[in-house]
């Protein structure tokens, strides 16, 4: 100090130091002379003093901002502008057991930050990746309040429902599935997706569809307090509807209908005789509202350099726009970091959330509503209207067959009472000791619960029967059912790490074991409630306790273990060669004894070619870096417990349907006595095995013009063996459905990630952002035998043939559309006999059927057979797209922010059925009629209007084929969405600061502002059902999505 | 507080070792407590009965039952049509798509390796003395017989199909030949010859199990589907058959529901649960809850009317044959059922035709009278009005229903008390059946004296006791006068469908007679011709001109066997289509 007194002159040095991105002040920032001991920080003005040399050097430097080095010349005010970090590079990114700078990082990591999750307000964090990490593809399956939303991580390796879904980690704790929604995105600072082997191998038999690592805000340890409050308000408007006949044209169609059916099958209602008398029934209209969604933050957050804290409770509320539709949800977090001792410290993440959630009109059922007919004359005598004046609700005429099976579901949404509930709790605690420079020892420790309980009651209803007595049937009795469940989910991990560099070399060393537990307790029944308020099991009659299905347990306990052994080495050499090294050891309960471990491994290499000294001096090129990985990973997601057991079943009870048991004896007309059954419902086979995925992925990382642009390029190609899946079984096995490791399938496809960051001057910010990921998959192998699979899993759309909509050839995409070839309509008798001529020369008796006549559909008699069979359907297309994307648009200017945020799929179809029932008279499978669009009521087919793509209408189309599942339902499914556009508002400092608050920040944004699409039905972001990639892309009345307006609110004290 | 960084670091290494230490293999084998495995079963004698009680399970299934064997038995003959969402079979147009015949395929599939599973595991019960060696040969005689039967209804129905012999097959072997079905038939119902108890020895308790004589009655029609008619005989004159199975005095007796299990059925699927009105799906998957046989019932009684009689059918018994009203009744006749008449007092007592009379209800406002009105202006009894017929509230029905299926005098159909599924057996085999295929057997080896002998055995009982020498239909299905039939196969044939008609074998053994025997048969009686839309009855109360729901679709030369059903296909491909499918 001495020395350097009398060498230098020493002299005051003062300034401002300010973001390069805002233009505010940054406080607490760390300036130091280079080379000497003085240092300081930068006070809530963001203003410094300092005493150094002349000629000395300034360094400023603060988290999550490029350090600067400023040489003082012969100035004693010094301002600068602390551009933010240059994500590409310098952030911390979470890896598995571990974290490391973005740059050292060998695999294939997407990030998404706090900053980029508040742009958009979201519900769940699944939304806050939708297009913002390449080779993510999130699809909202519908847009209903607390709706699932599909997660596909390169792509579709499985064909297990939920078999794709990723492993989601929260602060070290891997989650299981579906638990990721109680985590209030407002909690997350970091969102890590680990996409590549490399990444993800650490993970083992969970890793194969990718790893999400979630990060939740902790405190700091500036000495600080922060409270932040953020709140915002969404105005939902009313979906877009189908354009629908009123009870005018609807009766009219009927007569029509009626007097033109050849079987004098269908008849209309007496009154309908006159449709100018009728009232209009507008379901769309009473179903649909308009929606309001709330939600409320609360954090305080600080901490010194011993104990740091975050601790936040959130409010969210969501009215839905579909009647009985809401979601709310209360959430309380908590981070606890403390280090009592330089080489001692823990950490904890606590977090619970209490969710409601009610869809009584869910996807598919949503078809329902638009294929009532519009009318209810005829049929409650109190009231034709769908809920009148005194509270009466129509109903359809309980007599007349063709509308007596429908329901009038304001009145089941309005008096049926529902509840699903659940409750939540995430808690882990870890705790690291440095044991000697370097090496590391850490435990890590945790639970999480997960509690349902969920019940349904329908009062008994005896409207029909009072009004028109036994001929209206039986009267509804009531119902109660309650269902209750839970999860209780242990885990501990130790383990050790040892990050050293000598010289050149270093090494970063972790490995250690871990052993999870889960759970699962439910039970669940229904009685009949002996009147209108009790709701208890106990209290009704007719208690029936829901049966176990091989693979659903609805009474019981199941356990399931994991107990794996885990260990990565990576190894650089000056930060220009890197080399890691992962493998795991896992064994799972769901295997049998003797089959259940596996190992899964993976290698990477990265090269950092900046760091070559032919580059160091090019200027433009501030960072270039290859990376390639390959790695075997494994999955297991989809596959039931005791798959491999040889499973025997007695069936339901002797009253219930489903038993397996008959009743000998009997003589005359006395019963005989009932003697139970045992049948095998599934045979053994321990030779099960985990679904393997072989990775390879080949990356590299650019950035330019000192790291404001930057860019990501991933090529991959994953190969899935083995895939688990209990599939749908040729009857002569003796089984529906057997378990087994059904096939392969490979993805292969390149990603994009653009981002450009620059300060244009301190008033003036640009923030821009592409992903883009393409992604073609092909089923490659099925060991069954078969050459194609089938949708399958539980989408029932009714029909002449539509139990088959989906078919997968091997060499094909999943879910690919398979049925007719729609080329058309039959618009003349000689047309027709000439098909019928042609038919009968090849040894058929009719082109398709004795019944079809001028007027119906034509198809394309694809095999030359001369006759329509189902011979002739053909791949119609595929629900996957092409590529897809997201590009953000952001920027700001003095203190206003502004943000537009785009997404957009090219290239899928998508399977319009609820077209097919628009254009379907009959109810299909069922004796009743339903409502048709406009477009098809103005346009069908008549001797005297001709139409080449609006068929004939019939009562019963199953004698003419017109509503096959064939190409006229096939559409284009491409769309590009304005997702989100926020305009905000920070307040002056000055006035901020006179309400002693550090941040007021208003803003307004609109959700779902347009979409660009050719597609005609109501909403084209459409996605799997029930998880499960044979039938996805598939619109059977999804709930659909509207605009929201949201006005918001940050404040931060 | 200090804490001790030398001691803490001991203790961590040593946690971080605990765990693998822990980590003993019963930690990751987790016990199932909530399915039974093969260790937890067949430790007892129950058990192994109890998995031959669920290859019998396989049958209680209306998609199987009704929707497959009952309408390819009496659709496909056009004695009976249906009104509701299967109406593709009353013009032969039935779809590889249509559901309930995968249901069938499959549960004759499950049931099939059921019995291949059963054969297996009751062998092993048998060497270790879990079951005595009397009740292992029994059960598994019973797993031959239920697996022979499965054959013999699949085979009969969509011709050949593939043979499934072993417990665990991969299930992708394509179609064996009709023929080499039946021998299997035959095969397995030989083995469940020996093996079966006598219907004199089986205990009372276990009526409704396979006996000998059923196996010899299987046997004999499979022998005649491979043209063996000497063998078919061989088995017919078993004394199991012959000695242990009688004609009941009186065919009204044979439906009814008093009378289930009785000394004429040789087999029949058991239902157990009286009365019910639960719509729980019970009546479909393998539950005892019942049948549906009220919906064959008019619309006007029951709501349903779901299967409905062709009118020339009534005409078409000759004078005389009290199997006519037992069969098919229509305006103006009465139902005759002794259980309904004891517990209704007959049509007029159900309460939807009281109150029906009472209101003046009308079932389409297009009537002209209350459609409870008789023709004498006094409540109804008869099954509708001869000037004003019961054709459902669509007028779609052709006025005539089947007494055969209107005998449970617990139901009520969706009116009154709304009891609408019953328990009443349904019968697949009786010995009637047994003695006409006899004739045939004869017919076709020469023996037309012991072929007609055989036939009066069932003409005498017809007609109450004496038949007349001379066999002849009543009338034309338009009214005309008939002649007398002479031909012995034909006369075989008209006994057939006059006998077995809206039971469960009528067009099998049309179809079990030879190529085209079936379409010819069915063309005569109706007069089948190339309209494919229900035409105008030419005759009777039911002729107003207007269309009621009788087709007169000639059988396509194809169609005489159903099409695979298209699921089955999808999931092995190497199931080849019928042609014309």
């Amino acid at each position: 100090m001495l020395v350097s007194m009398s060498g230098y002159a020493q002299s005051k040095i003062t300034g401002k130091v300010t973001g390069a991105d805002d233009g505010l002040p940054i406080p607490g920032v760390t300036v130091k002379v280079k080379g000497g001991a003085a240092v300081t920080s930068t006070n809530t003005e963001g203003t410094y003093s300092i005493t150094a040399g002349s000629n000395a050097t300034l360094i400023f430097s603060f988290i999550g901002y490029t350090s600067q080095e400023v040489a003082v010349g012969s100035n004693s005010s010094v301002n600068i502008k602390l551009a933010p970090e240059n994500k590409a590079l310098n952030e911390v990114v979470v890896v598995g057991y571990g974290s490391a700078k973005r740059s050292d990082v060998t695999g294939a990591i997407s990030s998404v930050n706090a900053a980029t999750i508040a742009k958009v307000p979201v519900t769940s964090l699944d939304q806050a990746l939708q297009g913002r990490a390449a080779g993510v593809q999130v699809t909202n399956n519908d847009a209903s309040p607390g709706s699932n939303i599909t997660v596909l991580i390169r792509g579709t390796g499985s064909l297990a429902s939920g078999g794709n879904t990723p492993l989601y980690v929260v602060d070290g704790y891997p989650i299981n599935a579906g638990g990721i929604n109680n985590i209030n995105p407002s909690d997350i600072a970091s969102i890590d997706v680990l996409k590549d082997a490399s990444a993800t191998a650490i993970y083992g038999v969970r890793a194969a569809n990718g790893v999400v690592m979630v990060t939740t805000k902790k405190g700091k340890k500036d000495g600080g307090a922060q409270v932040e409050f953020n709140a915002y308000n969404a105005f939902q408007s009313k979906p877009k509807q189908y354009d629908l006949l009123n009870a005018q044209q609807f009766a009219t169609l009927a007569n029509d209908v009626a007097a033109n059916d050849p079987n004098k099958h269908f008849t209309t209602l007496a009154n309908w005789a006159s449709p100018s008398s009728l009232t209009n029934a507008d379901w769309q209209n009473a179903i649909y509202r308009s929606g309001l969604t709330q939600n409320y933050d609360l954090a305080i957050r600080g901490g010194n350099e011993k104990v740091q804290s975050s601790t936040s409770i959130g409010y969210y509320d969501q009215k839905g726009i579909v009647l009985g539709s809401y979601f709310k949800r209360i959430t309380v977090g908590e981070n606890l970091d403390y280090q009592p001792t330089k080489w001692l410290k823990s950490a904890t993440s606590a977090k619970y959330s209490y969710q409601n959630l009610n869809n009584p009109f869910g996807t598919g059922n949503l078809g329902n509503i638009n294929q009532l007919p519009p009318t209810l004359d005829g049929g409650n005598k109190l009231t034709s209207q769908i809920k009148d004046a005194n509270g009466n609700y129509g109903f359809f005429n309980p007599i007349y067959t063709y509308v007596a099976k429908n329901n009038n579901p304001i009145y089941s949404i309005e008096t049926n009472q529902y509840k699903n509930i659940n409750n939540y709790f995430l808690v882990n605690s870890s705790l690291e000791a440095t044991i000697f420079d370097g090496l590391k020892f850490k435990t890590n420790g945790g639970i999480t619960y997960t509690g349902y309980n969920g019940s349904y009651f329908q009062p008994s209803d005896s409207r029909k029967i009072d009004q028109y007595g036994a001929a209206a049937g039986a009267s509804g009795t009531a119902l109660y059912s309650q269902h209750i469940n839970s999860t209780f989910d242990w885990l501990w991990e130790n383990y050790l790490s040892y990050d050293k560099t000598f010289g050149s070399h270093t090494i970063n060393f972790v490995a250690g074991v871990s052993q999870q537990e889960s759970d699962y307790n439910s039970l669940g029944g229904s009685v009949t409630p002996p009147n209108n308020t009790i709701k208890s099991l106990s209290q009704g009659t007719n208690l029936i306790l829901d049966a176990n299905t091989n693979g659903a347990v609805n009474n019981g306990e199941v356990k399931r273990s994991y107990a794996s052994q885990f260990a990565r080495l990576a190894y650089n050499y000056a930060s220009k060669y890197y080399l890691t090294g992962t493998v795991r050891r896992d064994g799972s309960s769901q295997f049998a004894p003797g089959h259940q471990y596996g190992t899964f491994y993976s290698g990477a290499v990265n090269w950092n070619v900046k760091k070559e000294s032919f580059l160091t001096n090019v200027n433009w090129l501030s960072g270039l870096k290859f990376r390639g990985s390959y790695g075997e990973l494994g999955n297991q997601h989809g596959i039931g417990d005791f798959t491999y057991q040889s499973l025997y079943s007695a069936g339901a009870s002797a009253t219930a349907s489903g038993n397996l048991g008959y009743a000998f004896g009997k003589v005359g007309g006395s019963n005989g006595t009932y003697q139970a059954g045992v049948a095998s419902i599934q045979p053994e086979n321990d030779n099960i095995r985990w679904e393997t995925d072989y990775v390879t992925d080949i990356g590299m990382d650019a950035s330019f013009l000192n790291g404001e642009l930057s860019l990501t390029v991933d090529y991959f190609n994953r190969k899935s063996k083995d895939f688990l899946l209990n599939i749908a079984a040729s009857p002569q096995t003796g089984y529906n459905t057997l378990p087994s490791n059904v096939g392969s399938m490979v993805n292969k496809g390149w990603e994009f990630a653009l981002n450009y960051n620059h300060a244009v001057n301190s008033d003036v910010h640009i923030d821009l952002g592409l992903t883009l990921s393409f992604i073609k998959n092909r089923l490659t192998g099925l060991y069954s035998g078969t050459n194609a699979i089938s949708n399958f899993g539980g989408l029932g759309l009714t029909g002449d043939g539509w139990s088959e909509f989906t078919r997968t050839y091997i060499g094909q995409p999943i879910g690919e559309f398979y049925g007719y070839k729609a080329i058309g309509i039959i618009q003349s008798q000689a047309q027709l006999t000439a098909l019928n001529s042609a038919a009968q020369a090849k040894g058929n008796d009719f082109y398709y059927k004795a019944t079809t006549g001028v007027g119906d559909r034509l198809y394309a008699d694809v095999d030359g057979s001369g006759k329509i069979t189902a011979d002739d359907r053909v791949a119609l297309g595929s629900p996957q797209p092409k590529f897809f994307g997201g590009f953000n648009l952001g920027g700001s200017y003095k203190s206003w922010d502004f943000n537009a945020y785009f997404y957009g799929v090219y290239g899928n179809k998508i399977l319009n059925y609820q077209e097919s029932n628009l254009e379907s008279f009959a109810q299909r499978g069922s004796v009743s009629i339903e409502n048709v669009s406009k477009q098809y009521y103005n346009n069908y087919w008549t001797p005297t209007r001709s139409s080449n793509r609006y068929a004939a209408v019939h009562y019963d189309d199953t004698d003419y084929g017109n509503l096959l599942p064939s190409s006229a339902w096939i559409e284009n499914g491409s769309f590009l969405k304005l997702k989100t556009v926020t305009v905000g508002y920070s307040l002056p400092q000055d006035l901020v600061k006179k309400l002693t608050l550090s941040k007021i920040r208003v803003y307004v944004s609109s959700q779902n502002l347009f979409t660009i699409t050719k597609y005609t039905g109501l909403d084209p972001e459409i996605g799997t059902q029930n998880a499960n990639p044979t039938q996805n892309g598939v619109d059977n009345g999804t709930y659909p999505s509207s605009r929201f307006y949201t006005i918001g609110l940050n404040v931060v004290f | 507080m200090k804490i001790n960084k030398k001691y803490f670091t001991i203790a961590a290494l040593c946690g971080a070792m605990l765990i693998p230490l822990s980590c003993k293999k019963n930690f990751l084998t987790q016990t199932n407590t909530t399915a039974s495995n093969a260790d937890a079963t067949f430790q007892k004698s129950q058990d192994v009965v109890a998995l031959v009680n669920s290859i019998y399970d396989g049958y209680q299934n209306s998609d199987l039952l009704k929707k497959s064997i009952w309408y390819y038995a009496n659709f496909t003959s056009h004695d009976w049509f249906n009104d509701g969402g299967d109406i593709a079979w009353n013009n032969y147009t039935i779809s590889p798509t249509f559901g309930a015949l995968y249901t069938f395929w499959q549960n004759a599939y499950f049931d099939i390796i059921r019995a291949n599973s059963a054969l297996e595991i009751i062998a092993t019960a048998k060497t270790k003395g879990v079951v005595t060696a009397e009740l292992g040969n029994r059960l598994l005689g019973e797993a031959y017989f239920l697996r022979g039967m499965s054959y013999y209804y699949l085979a009969g129905s969509f011709g050949g199909v593939p043979l499934e012999l072993k417990s665990n097959p991969n299930g992708l072997a394509p179609r064996n030949t009709q023929a080499e079905v039946f021998a299997q038939v035959v095969a397995d119902m030989k083995q469940a010859e020996t093996l079966l108890q006598s219907k004199t020895v089986l205990p009372a308790t276990e009526k409704g199990r396979a006996t000998k004589g059923a196996a010899y009655a299987y046997e004999g029609s499979a022998q005649m589907w491979l043209g063996k008619y000497a063998e078919a005989l061989t088995a017919f004159n078993n004394t199991e058959l012959t000695a242990n199975y009688h004609l009941l005095p009186k065919f009204i007796d044979v439906h009814e529901f008093s009378n289930q299990n009785n000394d004429e059925s040789l087999f029949e699927i058991q239902f157990d649960i009286q009365g019910s009105q639960s719509w729980d799906g019970g009546w479909q998957n393998g539950g005892e809850v019942a049948w549906i046989d009220d919906f064959s019932w008019p619309h006007e009684l029951s709501g349903f009317g779901y299967d409905y009689g062709n009118p020339g059918l009534e005409y078409s018994y000759q004078t005389g044959d009290l199997r006519k009203n037992a069969t098919i009744i229509g305006p103006g006749d009465q139902n005759i059922s002794p259980g309904i008449i004891a517990k209704w007092g007959g049509i007029k007592g159900y309460q939807v035709v009281i109150d029906g009379f009472k209101n003046g209800t009308k079932d389409n406002s297009a009537q002209k009278y209350g459609s409870f009105v008789g023709d004498d202006g006094n409540i109804i009894n008869t099954c509708g009005a001869l000037r004003q017929p019961w054709y459902g509230d669509d007028l779609t029905r052709s006025g005539f229903y089947c007494a055969k299926k209107w005998r449970d005098p617990n139901l009520t159909g969706a009116n009154g008390s709304s009891t609408i599924f019953g328990s009443q057996n349904q019968i697949l085999m009786r010995y009637a059946e047994v003695l006409l295929s006899r004739a045939e057997c004869k017919v076709r080896t020469g023996d037309i004296p012991g072929a007609l002998a055989d036939l009066k055995l069932v003409r005498d009982r017809a007609f109450g006791g004496s038949a007349p020498a001379v066999m002849q239909d009543g009338l034309t299905y338009d009214g005309k006068a008939t002649t007398p039939i002479t031909d012995p196969l034909q006369m075989v044939l008209s006994e057939y469908r006059h006998e077995l008609t809206g039971e469960y074998s009528l067009f099998y053994l049309l179809r079990r007679a030879g190529p085209g025997v079936a379409a010819t048969f069915i063309q005569k009686n109706y007069g089948t011709d190339a309209t494919v839309t229900p035409q105008p009855y030419p005759y009777g109360p039911t002729a107003d001109g207007k269309l009621h729901g009788v087709w007169r679709t000639s059988l396509p030369a194809n169609h005489d066997i159903l099409p695979i059903p298209q699921t089955a296909i999808g999931l092995n491909p190497n199931l080849k289509q019928n042609p014309g499918y």
